[in-house]
């Protein structure tokens, strides 16, 4: 009799040592966040940041301008968590990656209104290295280890529109696919194509300034 | 067509050294997770939420009450149109029946006239009624 009760008492706490250490899902914290949790915001913040904050490193170099990302996307996605529906697992974070891009977008063309914060134009020295390294055969292959210095790149790059320099991170940093931005920009496929040909147009008339 | 060869292959190298330039213009692994590391990331973000949930709820009261003043001044407009128009309506009609009316044409219906001529005409009291009736008595019997 005792040991019956022994192996009930067995069966009955064994699924919930087992269920108390499957940690939550996504979809399963942003619950609770509804439901006032603010533990299960603070869960959702530290298993999501390190991506917010790379995503806006593709943009921003400045620490003070990567803080300022994550926490505008996750204000953000804090009061529009009542409309996140998707119960895809992997949802959370595509959603979570689009409030994202966009915030890095935003960011961006504040950054155009304000001249002052654009970074400063490229000096003689630079300039003179980019030409070397244009004009030089099989350029580019080794370009990203001999950079000294990214803030070249940053410059350069600034000289793009908000819209181009998106559409490249997204492309060639975040090595998506054309459906992938026409999911998250809510654009159709002709249209990703278009701009990013565009995009591609915009750089190459900047870096071939210096030919 | 040798020209066009060598621009597509221009192309194709400028693409390639865009692409590297953009690829080395982000940060690296290591310094995105140093950026999102901060101590007090989330303290912050925390205030952040707050004042932002402080400046909506400013905001709806604010909203609120614009949406009252949108549901009132139509009201109030409405009632100001109904009020002169039956002013207009009443005026109007008091002519018309000054014109047609029996009242009117007794001039029963303006009471402030009605006064001012009782006030300024010798008012008969009762003696001067039952005088006037004794005398005609009397003259009739004299006769």
């Amino acid at each position: 009799m005792d040991e019956t009760t022994d192996n009930a008492d067995a069966v009955s706490i064994q699924p919930h040592t087992h269920a108390a250490a499957v940690a939550p899902t996504d979809v399963d914290l942003v619950a609770r966040v509804r439901a006032n949790d603010e533990s299960a915001f603070e869960e959702l913040f530290n298993r999501h940041r390190r991506r917010v904050a790379l995503i806006a490193g593709r943009f921003f170099r400045q620490r003070e301008q990567i803080e300022e990302i994550v926490q505008e996307t996750f204000t953000k996605a804090y009061f529009a968590l009542p409309d996140f529906s998707n119960t895809q697992e992997a949802s959370f974070a595509a959603w979570l990656a689009r409030i994202s891009f966009n915030s890095c977008y935003d960011e961006l063309r504040r950054m155009k209104r304000r001249p002052e914060s654009l970074a400063e134009g490229i000096s003689e020295e630079e300039a003179a290295w980019l030409k070397g390294r244009l004009r030089a055969d099989g350029a580019g292959d080794d370009i990203e280890a001999a950079i000294v210095s990214r803030d070249l790149a940053g410059k350069l790059l600034a000289r793009l529109s908000p819209e181009d320099r998106t559409m490249l991170v997204m492309m060639d940093v975040e090595g998506m696919s054309v459906n992938e931005i026409a999911e998250m920009k809510d654009w159709s496929a002709s249209k990703v194509k278009v701009r990013a040909h565009r995009a591609r147009a915009s750089l190459r008339r900047a870096l071939g300034k210096f030919l | 067509m040798i020209g066009k060869k060598n621009e597509r292959s221009l192309n194709e190298r400028l693409d390639r050294i865009g692409r590297a330039f953009v690829r080395a213009s982000g940060l690296n692994d290591e310094e995105a997770e140093s950026a999102a590391s901060s101590p007090f990331l989330y303290a912050r973000l925390r205030s952040r939420i707050a004042a932002e949930r402080a400046r909506r709820e400013a905001g709806e009261s604010w909203f609120a009450l614009v949406g009252v003043a949108w549901r009132t001044i139509p009201a109030m407009a409405l009632t100001t149109v109904l009020a002169v128009t039956l002013l207009w309506l009443t005026s109007t009609g008091a002519g018309s029946s000054t014109v047609f009316g029996d009242e009117s044409l007794l001039g029963a219906s303006d009471n402030g006239i009605e006064q001012v001529v009782f006030a300024d005409g010798r008012v008969l009291s009762s003696d001067d009624v039952l005088a006037t009736i004794m005398n005609d008595d009397g003259r009739e019997a004299s006769r």
